[in-house]
């Protein structure tokens, strides 16, 4: 019976995000927490898998206090069992300070034999933390996969590089990170968001991972984030009679030389 | 020993690297040390500027098959920084490259620079809302995306080129490989384009918008829900986060309501016009000329008022 863990990493909802015009600063004060979009399909693929054929799935979470308020969500679509690590020094971490802190937890809670992540979060999307993992626990590492299937100890999975797909398989533990087109996320029923307050989730403290400052010391240091600004002309043709804004159109795009 | 180290499977984007590559150098000091699988590329950039070109001789010659014989070679070397060319196998590579190195790492960074000893990125957050500066200690390990900087012109004295055996990483066995059927249309080449969402509401009707790009003499384009949901139009021409990144002299966008996600990938366009049935879409906001109205109804009228 195969031991699965599924990574995901609690973010804002960028739609919830509105730029400061004044400063172009962020104004995150109304912004929700949500699952990183792919980390759901990562969540998603190990929970079919065990439903199919048996198995646990642990979900581990580092981030900030806030995490916490994941845990009903992370286990209504399908995990077993949760582990978080809230830290307020999360905020700050780098793809460094995250992948060591995932892999000194997975050192804890493992071994597994498959870990399963999304192939970047939604709001950084550095996408880094799959090949960290790997390295840092000493797995392969299978990064970009549209498909796959388990076999025993043996990963079938189909990789889609951009200008091509590659079929590969790999043997014992692994790492793997899944592209949003692997599948589509459940949406918790009733009687899975009931059934996940009785599944057990545990709060792993930070200082009992064993790790040393220098562990927990980003190095890549995010500065002055400022809002994108869309500086365009905004005019905008919307009268009822479609004919008289196509030819306002027209005429705007011969001023342009575009027509 | 020290140096700036270039990686990149691509050959264009490995030349490309050169540019930001030379500019560290002269901010650091260091050599330039160009890596690579490749003797056709060993030549051309040692001819383009990097000091020493090592070519990596392997059984397997992928990035991800070669990052832990790369991380070797970086470790002892001690390279300072790392640019890698930003395609997905070389996002994999960089960012196990990075995590033996004990180094931090910027994706997809646009501007590179070195303040105060540490190198200094520029790269987006949130899909593309914010853009944020991103300063990482040395050693750093950044990823470049492809067309960032253009291939330096010939140096005046060619680098060395030396051969290196190293071992691949076989844990992971590669049974077959397919290249994506390609139309070989290249839409970021394109000077206009139309670009459609799911306001169409079935392929058939996509007519209307190829009657439109006629007119216009353009190319058409699409949302990532147009091509990998529906599949109406093939991947490489979808514009996004994930997919294209466009900057044509005109960006007609027909049904699609202008996620950040998608926005990212055309934002830089010269002029973006936006024809929507929904007078509150994102879309608007981003565009320089618009219609609110059904596009069943404006495009035969705009593509017939554009043939006369």
């Amino acid at each position: 019976m195969p031991k699965l863990l599924v990574c995901y990493k609690w973010v804002l909802n960028e739609q919830d995000i509105k730029i400061r015009p004044e400063d172009l600063s962020l104004d995150t004060s109304r912004a929700k927490g949500k699952i990183s979009d792919f980390d759901r399909n990562a969540i998603e693929e190990a929970s079919l898998i065990v439903e199919q054929q048996g198995g646990t799935v642990d979900a581990l979470s580092y981030g900030t206090p806030a995490v916490k308020q994941s845990v009903k969500d992370a286990l209504s679509r399908g995990p077993n069992r949760l582990l978080w690590i809230g830290d307020p020094q999360a905020e700050d971490a780098d793809a460094l300070v995250i992948a060591n802190v995932l892999a000194a937890a997975i050192r804890k809670a493992g071994p597994y034999d498959l870990i399963l992540c999304g192939e970047g979060s939604s709001d950084m999307f550095y996408q880094q933390t799959p090949a960290r993992l790997a390295a840092l626990l000493g797995l392969p590492c299978v990064t970009f996969v549209a498909k796959m299937t388990l076999e025993g100890d043996v990963l079938k999975a189909t990789r889609k590089l951009g200008d091509c797909t590659e079929q590969v398989s790999v043997t014992g533990p692994a790492v793997v990170s899944v592209l949003s087109e692997i599948n589509k996320p459940r949406i918790p029923s009733l009687k899975q968001v009931l059934g996940a307050a009785k599944k057990p989730s545990e709060e792993i403290a930070i200082g009992s991972l064993g790790l040393a400052a220098d562990e927990l010391q980003p190095r890549a240091v995010r500065k002055s984030a400022k809002g994108f600004l869309m500086n365009r002309k905004n005019i905008i043709f919307k009268e009822s009679d479609a004919a008289a804004n196509v030819a306002k159109l027209v005429a705007s795009l011969a001023a342009e030389g575009l027509a | 020993m020290a140096g700036i180290f270039i990686f990149s499977e691509d050959p264009q984007l490995a030349q490309q690297l050169l540019t930001p590559g030379l500019a560290l150098k002269a901010s650091l000091g260091q050599p330039l040390v160009a890596l690579t699988a490749s003797s056709a590329d060993a030549q051309t950039l040692a001819s383009l500027g990097a000091d020493r070109v090592v070519m990596l001789k392997a059984a397997r010659t992928t990035p991800e098959a070669l990052a832990p014989a790369i991380a070797d070679l970086l470790a002892k070397e001690q390279a300072s920084v790392v640019l890698v060319g930003g395609t997905l196998r070389g996002r994999h590579l960089a960012a196990h490259v990075a995590a033996a190195l004990k180094a931090g790492m910027t994706t997809d960074a646009k501007v590179l620079a070195i303040r105060d000893g540490k190198l200094e990125a520029q790269r987006i957050l949130y899909a593309g809302l914010a853009v944020c500066e991103e300063v990482v200690a040395l050693p750093a390990v950044a990823t470049i995306p492809q067309r960032t900087f253009l291939a330096p012109a010939a140096a005046a004295q060619a680098g060395t080129v030396e051969t290196l055996e190293v071992q691949a990483d076989a844990r992971v066995v590669v049974e077959s490989t397919t290249p994506v059927e390609s139309e070989g249309v290249d839409i970021t080449a394109a000077i206009k384009l139309v670009s459609v969402g799911r306001g169409f509401g079935k392929k058939e009707d996509l007519f209307l918008a190829r009657d439109l790009a006629g007119a216009l003499k353009a190319e058409i384009s699409c949302t990532r829900g147009v091509a990998e949901d529906e599949h109406w139009l093939p991947i490489e021409r979808y514009i996004g986060i994930s997919g294209q990144t466009v900057k044509p002299e005109l960006y007609l966008a027909v049904g699609l309501s202008g996620q950040v996600q998608h926005m990212v990938g055309c934002r830089e366009s010269k002029v973006i016009v936006a024809v929507n049935k929904d007078e509150q879409a994102p879309i608007f906001e981003a565009a320089d000329y618009g219609i609110v109205g059904d596009l069943y109804q404006v495009l035969p009228l705009l593509t017939a008022a554009l043939k006369s």
